[in-house]
């Protein structure tokens, strides 16, 4: 088995003769069709060079269409000598329907067309949101009929997986937060003398802002993304059909214990969260400053209002309700293949992130002269 | 039959091959040569390591003991551009088709033939047009995404795939599951006559004794850990041993259904 090469020989006229010699074909490993096409394009763009074929071993459909797009997709009979086989190679290669290729043109219209899709796109998710939202509310109303319908495992389930399972790491990242941020400011109220001002400042700071949007970012992170990627992947297995043809309804068995769950875990995960996250604070006040943890949880509620901590449940409440409820939107538009999964995951955390940041925005807005 | 058998003709061997996990022993001290030119089916029961010998034998696991040799080469045992280079000599089908999902038709079939980085998009073009023609498929469907096929339809393009590189050696995995008598009696001719035309190799596994009869030349009968029987279908009349035996019964209505 011999590699593809060639032979050049010029004839009185100095018109070259090109002879291929050895195994035109894939299967001879040292062949390099792009390096054979390089050194013989000088002879495909001679009008006068012929070509012989007939001592070639091999060729098959790769050679062959290489040898085709240089003679400039044609045959032309008197300077090409061909087997028969060969020549049946080239009439198959002449006769195959390649239109399909000519497509994508760069146009003009295309940043505008573009800007219209993302507008359908943005519209279409709208659409189907309110359509979710809406259908989820007609499945409480029938859960509230028929009691027994309410899918109690599924319910237990994911308070288990969303709530019990991220007690350990909400714990860590509020601990550590409170350290930081008391360790900062702790140093630029001693420069003012203000030393116990840290007990206020840590008590608004962490229980009204901070506790539940770690708490949001947390959760849309670890349960939102695990949701979506679930329900994305029941609907490339077909289960979510499967359940259909059950007569299960998937809202009823998929959306709402996800969303019934988190929402009712969310407000005690903010709890638990800011909670951790006043003890790592205390304890950096307490080495920086010398503020008792006796005396800063004594004096916290003189100082912190009540009412912040019933906004920061409400928040909590509302903002893992819409994390779940766009993982599972977001979930329930994967499309069947791989490259739509991954997209679908990544805008679900992206998407429940920023509402909960437009809606925390909002909050502070409307609920400007509570509790402050 | 007594041929001239060099090393040229034994396209893959599996030399005493040990297969364990954990303490559970799939084959022991197994030996097995595919012939250039021959259809060869892997046939055995469910759980005798079929699979698992064809995925040692195209490079996907390596065995606890002893060697695989695929044109002659150990592929674990070469350098990486060598080994890319051997492996473009074989194509495997996989039992789901394994398309890429997020590629079309038509960039599932190119992908093979744009990593070889020797071809323009021209000719890409008509390489691909020929291949979906090889397994008589419409230029229509080039651009469809995996999602959007039959069944049978995504085996095609599987095999197109396989055969984007014009291999010596076509690796199937159960090629007619899941495909319906009609069509899975349709794909096997499809892949004769292929095997005719490209003059290719055949190594399959396979379930179904309709496909098996239909398409094999040889059987190999993967037995106790061990292939005890390597012959053609009608020899495995003369082999003594339980499964064979139960297997020939079976097999042999519709071998004379054949004839």
């Amino acid at each position: 088995m011999a590699a593809a090469s060639f032979h050049i020989e010029l004839d009185q006229q100095g018109r070259p003769h090109v002879r291929l010699l050895g195994q035109w074909s894939l299967r001879s490993v040292e062949n390099d069709f792009a390096a054979l096409k390089t050194s013989l394009a000088p002879y495909f763009a001679d009008p006068f060079a012929s070509w012989d074929l007939q001592q070639v071993e091999q060729l098959d459909t790769a050679a062959a269409a290489v040898l085709w797009a240089g003679w400039g997709a044609r045959l032309d009979d008197h300077r090409i000598s061909l087997t028969d086989q060969q020549r049946a190679i080239f009439d198959m290669l002449a006769n195959l329907d390649t239109s399909i290729r000519i497509r994508r043109q760069p146009d003009l219209i295309g940043p505008v067309a573009n800007l219209g899709k993302l507008i359908v796109e943005f519209v279409s998710h709208l659409r189907d949101f309110t359509q979710l939202l809406g259908l989820l509310f007609l499945e409480i109303l029938y859960v509230i009929r028929r009691p027994r319908e309410f899918p109690l495992r599924e319910f237990s389930a994911n308070i288990y997986k969303s709530g019990v399972t991220a007690l350990p790491i909400s714990a860590l990242l509020g601990f550590m937060i409170g350290v930081a941020l008391s360790y900062l400011m702790s140093k630029q109220l001693r420069a003012f003398g203000a030393d116990i001002f840290i007990v206020n400042i840590l008590g608004l700071g962490i229980i009204r802002e901070l506790g539940p949007m770690l708490m949001a970012v947390l959760i849309a992170g670890r349960s939102g993304s695990a949701m979506t990627a679930q329900i994305g992947v029941m609907r490339v297995t077909e289960e979510i059909d499967a359940l259909t043809t059950m007569g299960i309804s998937r809202i009823l068995r998929v959306v709402l214990p996800k969303v019934l769950g988190l929402t009712l875990i969310a407000p005690l995960l903010v709890l638990w969260t800011s909670a951790w996250s006043l003890t790592g604070g205390a304890l950096s006040a307490n080495i920086e400053l010398g503020i008792s943890f006796r005396f800063f949880f004594e004096y916290l509620p003189t100082v912190v209002d009540p009412v912040n901590l019933t906004l920061s449940l409400i928040k909590g409440l509302l903002f893992g309700f819409v994390v779940t409820l766009i993982a599972c939107h977001f979930g329930l538009r994967v499309k069947p293949n791989t490259e739509s999964l991954s997209v679908s995951t990544t805008s679900s955390v992206v998407t429940a992130i920023t509402a909960v940041i437009l809606i925390d925005a909002q909050f502070a807005i409307l609920t400007r002269g509570i509790g402050v | 039959m007594t041929m001239q058998l060099g090393q040229q003709d034994v396209i893959c061997e599996a030399r005493q091959v040990w297969t364990m996990f954990d303490d559970n022993v799939i084959h022991q001290s197994l030996n097995l040569q595919v012939r250039t030119g021959q259809i060869v089916a892997l046939v055995g029961g469910s759980g005798s390591g079929k699979t698992t010998l064809l995925r040692h034998i195209v490079g996907l696991t390596t065995p606890t003991r002893g060697e695989i040799f695929l044109f002659g080469e150990n592929l674990h045992q070469i350098e990486r551009l060598k080994q890319k280079r051997l492996m473009n000599r074989m194509g495997m089908l996989f039992q789901q088709g394994a398309l890429f999902s997020a590629l079309s038709v038509y960039d599932n079939i190119a992908f093979p033939l744009r990593e070889l980085k020797q071809f323009d998009e021209e000719t890409i073009c008509r390489l691909v047009m020929h291949k979906l023609a090889l397994v008589e498929l419409e230029p229509k469907h080039a651009m469809l995404l995996p999602a959007q096929l039959s069944g049978g339809m995504i085996k095609r393009v599987g095999l197109a795939r396989a055969l984007a590189l014009e291999p010596e050696l076509l690796v199937l995995d159960e090629p007619t599951a899941g495909l319906d008598p009609d069509r899975s009696k349709k794909f096997v001719d499809l892949i004769k006559q292929l095997k005719h035309t490209l003059g290719l190799t055949v190594l399959f596994v396979t379930h179904d004794l309709d496909t098996l009869v239909q398409m094999a030349d040889r059987v190999a009968v993967l037995a106790d850990r061990q292939i005890v029987a390597d012959c053609t279908l009608d020899g495995l009349g003369m082999i003594d041993h339980p499964f064979v035996n139960n297997f020939f019964h079976d097999i042999n209505s519709r071998l004379e259904r054949a004839q």
